[in-house]
């Protein structure tokens, strides 16, 4: 089985690598992370002894996706599963961030994305079973007032896999998108999630047990998957009500924990408003 | 003058070790997590202790090229100002977590930082040590009894429990210390493990929910950092070093009956593995 994983540097996509390392797949690695790619490069093979290359990319730029792919193609590296891992948030309002950072968010979290899946289902390998993973987000069951981009962002990703899933169904492939709530990446994202308070904690999920689970479930054929079952009755009952009333129900919480989060990140240094909740 | 390196230096048992090594007279080579800590425990450190040596360093001892980084430089150091000998290395720094999180290597961070940082460190340190028949130091804990190493799943990530990581990572420590005492005992290199006891430092302070309050109430009767900070110095300041393995408050105690010279070495064998290292001739100069 042979994998391709981006954003393979960061917490979520190390937790998927390990998951695949641990099944005994050989791994193509991407991130933007230098330093990272070649630190989980080297881990994957000492814990897993499986065969992992790594090339660092930055998915926004074509050019940067082009040379990637021509080192794939010299080896003729074809796959059987792409994770679409590599993704990017910031908290807070529209207004309140520059121009192309916002901007930034979709060219990831969507166009990006849309480009590296292209490549590689055109790499994929001609006979055998595909299966493509999409990391969308509980954030796109709702319009989310503080997080407008992001969950829109995976709002798409969430509509284009279901999409892409029948468009690929005749052809011996499975696509599932992810939908989480919050994971612990980062140390940082424990103070977010502690700013959340109780239904924080509750919504998290255990990254090692997503990773896991994604992977099951892909292979086994399923379109979606909402880790943790207060997130799927969240997700449902997103469903049932307005969604201009969802809006304001979810601008009033987040800007009251936003509040907290931000006043107790006044005290600590190297505050970051960076929180990968995908 | 003999030097010592003690990392997880600028909070909790660590900074107090430092504080009291550096009193003693000893060089210090303290190592901590972040930069400005660095310099606020040495601004705190000389307050009292005016003509004290000791060289900060800041790495990020949970991912490997870091330990691998400021090793180097503890080298150099050692080379350009000393005789190229280390007379104790003290692996102090540990943190606490609440959710499986991995480093940039993708390892358990628990595993990773209490038990990988000290086995690589010391490996890369380890002539500097050998050549001043020197002390190897473990902050080990009481919680390691009552359990045993998961071989088959090290970073508990098929079912993850945050206390059990922690507890193993404690018990890793004597089996390091162990593991140590048998390769190099002959050849004048002892290695420890400290139970601080219940101590009020910084530790469990990243966590959340059940293992919040469990760090909550562990620290609520602890003592201060200074009462182990003791147990460091007795066993750095005989000329002929003491002969146990596992010490609380400057005596010898008991351990749990996993720390078995046949654990240490499957341990060595793994850790090892996961380091890209191997202890043995070739780690000598």
């Amino acid at each position: 089985m042979n994998v391709m994983i981006t954003g393979a540097a960061g917490g979520l996509g190390r937790a998927m690598a390990n998951e695949c390392g641990r099944r005994g797949y050989n791994m193509f690695l991407t991130d933007i992370n230098e330093d990272g790619l070649l630190s989980i490069r080297r881990g994957l093979e000492r814990q897993f002894g499986v065969t992992v290359a790594a090339k660092v990319c930055d998915l926004t730029d074509p050019d940067s996706v082009d040379s990637m792919l021509a080192v794939i193609d010299r080896h003729g590296i074809r796959f059987d599963m792409l994770l679409n891992i590599a993704g990017l948030d910031f908290e807070g309002s529209f207004m309140g961030h520059d121009r192309e950072k916002v901007v930034n968010i979709v060219a990831l979290n969507d166009a990006a994305t849309l480009r590296i899946t292209h490549a590689v289902l055109m790499r994929r390998r001609q006979i055998g079973h595909f299966t493509a993973v999409f990391v969308s987000s509980l954030a796109s069951m709702f319009p989310m007032p503080l997080k407008a981009t992001y969950a829109a962002s995976k709002r798409f990703l969430l509509d284009f896999a279901t999409s892409l899933r029948q468009e690929l169904k005749d052809q011996d492939a499975n696509v599932l998108v992810l939908c989480p709530g919050g994971m612990v990446t980062r140390d940082d994202t424990i103070e977010a999630i502690a700013a959340q308070g109780f239904l924080g904690t509750v919504t998290t999920n255990p990254l090692e047990v997503v990773a896991r689970k994604t992977l099951d479930r892909a292979l086994k054929g399923k379109a979606t998957y909402v880790p943790g079952s207060l997130n799927r009755i969240l997700s449902f009952t997103g469903k049932l009500i307005p969604r201009s009333v969802v809006a304001a129900v979810i601008h009033r919480r987040w800007n009251h924990a936003q509040e907290k989060w931000l006043k107790n990140k006044c005290c600590t240094p190297n505050s970051s408003l960076k929180q990968s909740i995908h | 003058m003999n030097s010592i390196v003690v990392t997880g230096a600028t909070s909790g048992i660590g900074l107090e070790t430092v504080r009291l090594l550096a009193g003693e007279g000893y060089h210090v080579l303290a190592v901590g997590h972040i930069q400005t800590h660095c310099e606020k425990a040495d601004r705190d450190i000389r307050a009292g202790i005016h003509d004290a040596k000791i060289e900060w360093y800041a790495a990020d001892l949970m991912q490997q090229r870091e330990v691998i980084r400021v090793a180097g430089e503890i080298k150099s150091l050692l080379d350009e100002r000393g005789d190229g000998k280390l007379y104790a290395l003290i692996n102090n720094a540990g943190c606490a977590r609440s959710w499986y999180m991995t480093t940039e290597d993708g390892y358990e961070q628990q595993f990773a930082l209490n038990c990988l940082a000290g086995f690589l460190l010391t490996h890369e340190l380890l002539p500097y040590l050998l050549k001043a028949k020197g002390r190897v130091i473990m902050t080990s804990s009481r919680s390691h009894k009552g359990i045993k190493v998961h071989w088959d799943d090290v970073m508990l990530s098929k079912r993850y429990n945050p206390l059990t990581a922690y507890k193993q990572s404690k018990l890793c420590n004597i089996l390091f210390a162990q593991g140590l005492n048998d390769l190099y005992a002959s050849e004048g290199l002892r290695a420890y493990a400290v139970d601080p006891g219940l101590v009020n430092t910084d530790i469990g302070n990243k966590t959340a929910g059940i293992v919040d309050f469990v760090w909550r109430l562990r620290k609520r009767h602890g003592v201060s950092p200074t009462v182990p900070a003791k147990t460091y110095s007795y066993l750095c300041e005989h000329t002929k070093a003491p002969t146990g393995l596992y010490y609380y408050l400057c005596k010898e105690r008991s351990y749990s009956k996993q720390v078995t010279s046949e654990s240490a070495k499957r341990l060595f064998a793994l850790s090892g593995q996961l380091c890209g290292v191997h202890y043995g001739k070739d780690a000598k100069r």
